[in-house]
């Protein structure tokens, strides 16, 4: 076995039109000839929770390189940006194109540019065995960490998510607009990809990335991309499984300024008050915000304004509560 | 008559409407509904079709007594309404596409009320109609936009009298569009694709006016239209019949081209120049003979960004 080492790759590059070039890199670290794996992050130009998973899987490999380089028995490929124009400058889209590069794959060849830069990330991604890809909710709501699975691919994936330490695994009806989004992209053509939510946009939650990278390794460990005998720390987190029949949307009756009475992620009981909307012009309460169900407030709303429909908590029903 | 769709608060303004016009003999559905400003910055088609609405309402009063409504119009020129005002493409809150919110919800998220409410509206009309612009990065020459269509939309989309039709699939991209939502309905649905956002093209508007008015004649819904087919000339390109030409290099791209005229292969269509040394690094030519369909309009340029679009004649 070949002595583990860490590159850094360019995967797609284009000129500008004025003086800079436009570039997605990737951290290599290759070690042996087992399965390659990546984690891809940044894809909003809003969501950072990723980027702070990448720097500590890096930071972990490195360690690793330096004292136990045969541990490392396949390669590892970290993704921190893959919309470096929307990061560097708090866009959630793609920067002049104004579109969702995750609306954009599989992407082709030639095209607009979101397309090709989709087209590039699939193609560097085609011997992967493994992909995570993290996001951070939106600017907007606040989420407990979880993983996002479509039923049609729920076989391959729920024992994957299992060993994740997360804390929630939410399965999806079959919506064909995530059709283009890098994970249905890449499942769809064998590549299993886990799409992770967790955190809010603009904002790092430290404790939740720890968390992630501990199941991260741990899924790495299972499919031998490190030592079997390489310690890890032990697994805290057990997902619970949402869908849509116990997953209750709360939206506002109301436009207003929305302010939570209750902690996110705590468990709620049915007609429990969880906030109120209300006007600042005066003193009123436009509306009260109660739980349908007994259960577990998993997403609460971060950005006070609200629009009539603006979804401000999502609550899960714990078996045998009644909705 | 106008009728207000949608009644909407907002967290600290008064509240707002998605305004409509109801033009010609009260029927339960409407024969032709007119959608435009699904994106606030697409001003061509709000522009037209407040521009039809005020003809309509004109022909109702008499004022053009060879003319009669005989069937029912429902026009919305902009869905968007805060995006129209704002100048934005998108929902200004938070930033989604209203066209993207299809078929909609009674329950959801804003942008799936105001989905629903226009779903509801226009669902049920014979004809749908719905205008948009290409980006402000790139004018399209008046077409009819065709997605997966039936072979009555194909022989229904010549009616307009425009000078190109485009046939394109229906790709997964659509799903959540109105266009994709109307299909599930009886009926017919159209996109008109009128040059690029972010300005009134006046030439384009009046050409689009007119096709309308032609297209309500031929259909028997505005009686007493004389149309005049003379100089009426309508190609029908297919996904194959495009040929485009993308910049081999970033820079700044210059051209007093129209859209519209015919070129021949290999005419000049402009030159792309570096932006810092201000060298020609590129002479943009047509690769076939073709009608000029589209062309790109802001200046700088992304490497392997589109630069023209010509559809040769099949």
């Amino acid at each position: 076995m070949g002595k583990a080492e860490k590159t850094v790759e360019t995967v797609f590059t284009l000129e500008m039109p004025y003086c800079e070039r436009l570039k997605i890199q990737r951290t290599v670290f290759q070690g042996g000839d087992g399965p390659r794996v990546a984690v891809t992050s940044g894809i909003h130009g809003d969501e950072l929770e990723g980027l702070y998973v990448c720097h500590l899987l890096a930071a972990w490999l490195d360690a690793l390189i330096a004292a136990n380089p045969e541990a490392l028995q396949g390669q590892v490929l970290l993704y921190p940006a893959l919309n470096p124009l929307g990061l560097d400058t708090l866009t959630r889209g793609v920067p002049v194109f104004d579109v969702d590069l995750n609306r954009s794959f599989p992407g082709k060849p030639g095209g607009d540019l979101p397309l090709r830069l989709a087209s590039a990330i699939m193609s560097s991604l085609a011997d992967a065995s493994f992909v995570v890809d993290i996001h951070a909710s939106n600017i907007y709501l606040r989420e407990i960490p979880q993983v996002r699975i479509s039923r049609e691919f729920s076989d391959t994936l729920v024992p994957l998510a299992n060993g994740l330490n997360l804390d929630l695994i939410w399965l999806h009806g079959a919506a064909t607009v995530l059709e283009t989004t890098i994970a249905h992209s890449l499942n769809a053509t064998g590549i299993p990809c886990l799409v992770v939510e967790m955190g809010v946009g603009m904002r790092v939650t430290p404790e939740y990335c720890a968390q992630l990278v501990n199941g991260i390794l741990h899924s790495w460990r299972d499919l031998g991309v490190i030592a079997p005998d390489l310690p890890l720390p032990e697994l805290t987190h057990k997902p619970l499984i949402a869908d849509d029949s116990n997953v209750h949307f709360l939206n506002a009756q109301t436009s207003g300024m929305f302010v939570p009475t209750t902690a996110h992620w705590t468990d709620v009981r049915r007609g429990e008050l969880l906030g109120t909307i209300i006007s600042p012009f005066d003193g009123s309460i436009l509306s009260e915000v109660r739980s349908p169900v007994d259960g577990i407030l998993f997403t609460l709303r971060e950005y006070p304004l609200v629009y009539e429909g603006s979804l401000m908590a999502r609550v899960m029903a714990r078996k045998g509560g009644h909705p | 008559m106008i009728r207000n769709l949608l009644c909407m608060t907002a967290p600290v303004r008064e509240g707002f409407d998605i305004p409509c016009h109801e033009i010609g003999p009260k029927a339960q559905q409407p024969a032709v509904a007119l959608v435009g400003g699904l994106h606030g910055d697409e001003i061509n088609g709000i522009f037209i079709l407040s521009r039809l609405a005020d003809f309509l309402n004109n022909v109702e009063a008499g004022t053009y007594p060879e003319l009669r409504l005989a069937r029912g119009v429902l026009i919305i020129p902009a869905v968007n309404v805060l995006g129209v005002n704002l100048r934005t493409r998108t929902w200004p809150f938070d930033k989604t596409d209203i066209n993207r919110m299809f078929p909609g919800s009674t329950i959801g998220e804003t942008t799936q009320r105001i989905a629903y409410a226009v779903m509801e509206a226009t669902k049920h009309a014979e004809f749908r109609i719905d205008i948009h612009t290409a980006s402000t990065d790139f004018e399209e020459i008046p077409q009819v936009r065709l997605y997966g269509p039936s072979d009555e939309e194909r022989h229904s989309s010549r009616l307009f009298g425009l000078p190109a039709i485009m046939e394109r699939s229906l790709s997964p991209v659509f799903t959540t569009t109105m266009m994709y939502s109307w299909k599930v309905w009886p009926g017919q649905s159209f996109v008109l694709r009128v040059g690029q956002a972010g300005t009134v093209q006046l030439e384009h508007c009046q050409r689009v006016f007119r096709s309308l008015v032609v297209f309500l004649g031929r259909t028997g819904i505005l009686e007493g239209v004389e149309i005049a087919v003379e100089d009426e000339e309508v190609c029908y390109f297919d996904k194959e019949s495009a040929f485009r030409v993308y910049a081999e290099k970033a820079g700044t791209f210059v051209s007093d081209r129209a859209v519209g005229r015919w070129v021949r292969t290999g005419q000049e269509l402009g030159y792309i120049y570096d932006s810092f040394s201000g060298n020609v690094i590129e002479k943009v030519v047509s690769p076939v003979a073709g009608l000029l369909t589209g062309i790109r309009r802001h200046p700088l340029l992304f490497e392997r960004d589109l630069i023209v679009r010509v559809n040769r004649k099949g």
